[in-house]
């Protein structure tokens, strides 16, 4: 009955015209938030499975350590913003902003990153979660190159602790977009570059070793599918890419680890090993589907 | 008679409270002392409180997927320089134990682990004759 209002209330909608007048927004919100009254599973399952999805600053470290260049192009413009009015949209693109300021910071384009900082700010003022952005800080830190660690700490801790709040308020459904968005960012960025540059093998095994995250991010959106259709259309998405990364293959060989003790710091030796079986077709398909994605959390 | 209850139940209820406030633990000041001790070239990734509600929880687990490639380094931090007693042990996806801190009975604060294989893996703290039962414990990654 509840899916018949909506699909009814989504086709009213339609009929209406795409323009965000004031109402339409206000009733898109209010369907948004009332949409989700919360998956069957419990908070400790979905906070367990939450925290385990890597940052996206990894992968921009990856980009800058192979020699990639700084492409403001393959990012979303922070102008965007005005299009974002769901709390549904706010959340995704504040995953995908995420991602795109730790690609500026890494590469120390600080004037983007204040760019992005402020649209940040503007999403989670509109999502509540406003309180964790000191811009002030932030800003006086990206004014200088020599205060990059603490300004990558600061944007890690600031969206550790959205996401420590989003689950502590019973918001986790906004904590798996967030994190979502900046994972399909991530993709977007590291597949554009990988299909550019088919010679670096490394960005071709990062894309491939995705595969174990997709399956995380599949599990956390189907918690949500009977609540959220938002989220069960973007679930849809997903298993469609989820089907293409049943081709890749990962072989993992196991043997036991070995340590030293160097400087009080013990470091371990991983003599296990693991070999990721993907193509240069498998990169252009998945750069293809994480682009259509994206363009319809995007646009 | 019910004079003499009184002043047991209210002693009671004072030694209840009191236990309650001794088994209380603020992990924040160790998750953020440990955050600046990540070796240099490290870029911080987590932080994770290490409760051990005063030695009535024996182990405190996170995850967290490792990429191949990557290095990584975990500390922990409690009262004072020591651990406090606090282990952590890394098992891998499959619930191999890639490492322990706890070597020849000394307690080693940071392990860094150069991976060889993407996956899941569970990092586990456990008490060993700890104290306080609390600590806290960063995550960082170099490439």
């Amino acid at each position: 009955m509840r899916n018949l209002f909506f699909v009814s209330a989504l086709a009213f909608l339609a009929a209406c015209g795409s323009g965000n007048k004031p109402d339409e927004q206000a009733f898109l919100e209010s369907l948004d938030s009332a949409a989700v009254e919360g998956p069957e599973i419990s908070e400790e399952v979905i906070s367990s499975v939450l925290q385990q999805i890597p940052s996206p600053l990894e992968i921009s470290v990856l980009l800058k350590e192979s020699g990639t260049k700084y492409d403001k192009q393959l990012l979303n413009s922070p102008d965007n913003i005005s299009k974002y009015n769901s709390n549904y949209h706010k959340a995704l693109n504040l995953g995908i902003y995420g991602t795109d300021l730790g690609y500026t910071n890494i590469y120390e384009q600080n004037q983007d990153g204040l760019d992005y900082m402020g649209s940040i700010k503007d999403l989670a003022d509109g999502l509540s979660i406003g309180q964790f952005f000191d811009i002030e800080t932030i800003g006086r830190l990206a004014t200088n190159s020599k205060n990059l660690d603490s300004l990558l700490l600061i944007t890690t801790q600031n969206f550790n602790s959205i996401n420590q709040y989003l689950q502590e308020q019973g918001r986790a459904n906004l904590s798996v977009l967030l994190l979502a968005g900046g994972w399909i960012e991530a993709m977007h960025i590291t597949c554009e570059v990988a299909a550019s540059d088919p010679s670096n093998k490394e960005l071709q095994e990062t894309i491939g070793s995705q595969k174990i995250i997709l399956e995380n991010i599949v599990l956390l959106l189907s918690f949500y599918q009977q609540v959220d259709q938002n989220m069960a259309s973007l679930l849809t998405d997903m298993q469609v890419l989820q089907t293409e990364y049943e081709n890749i293959e990962i072989v993992t060989t196991y043997e036991e680890s070995t340590f030293e003790i160097v400087d009080g710091v013990m470091v371990i030796k991983d003599n296990s090993s693991s070999e990721i079986k993907i193509t240069d077709q498998n990169i252009e398909n998945i750069k293809n589907l994480i682009g259509s994605v994206r363009n319809k959390i995007i646009s | 008679m019910k004079k003499a209850i009184y002043p047991l139940v209210v002693v009671g209820m004072l030694m209840a409270f009191s236990f309650q406030v001794n088994a209380q633990c603020d992990s924040e000041p160790y998750t953020s002392g440990c955050i600046p001790k990540l070796a240099s070239g490290f870029n911080f990734l987590k932080s994770y409180k290490i409760d051990g509600q005063g030695g009535t929880k024996t182990k405190v687990e996170y995850s967290y997927v490792f990429t191949k490639g990557t290095q990584y380094m975990i500390n922990v931090c409690a009262t004072g320089e020591s651990t406090d007693g606090i282990v952590v042990s890394l098992f891998d996806s499959n619930r191999n134990k890639v490492v322990s801190s706890k070597v020849n009975d000394q307690y080693i604060s940071a392990i860094a682990y150069p991976c060889n294989t993407t996956g899941i893996y569970y990092i586990q703290y456990t008490f060993d004759e700890s104290t306080q039962f609390c600590g806290g414990s960063a995550l960082g990654f170099k490439r």
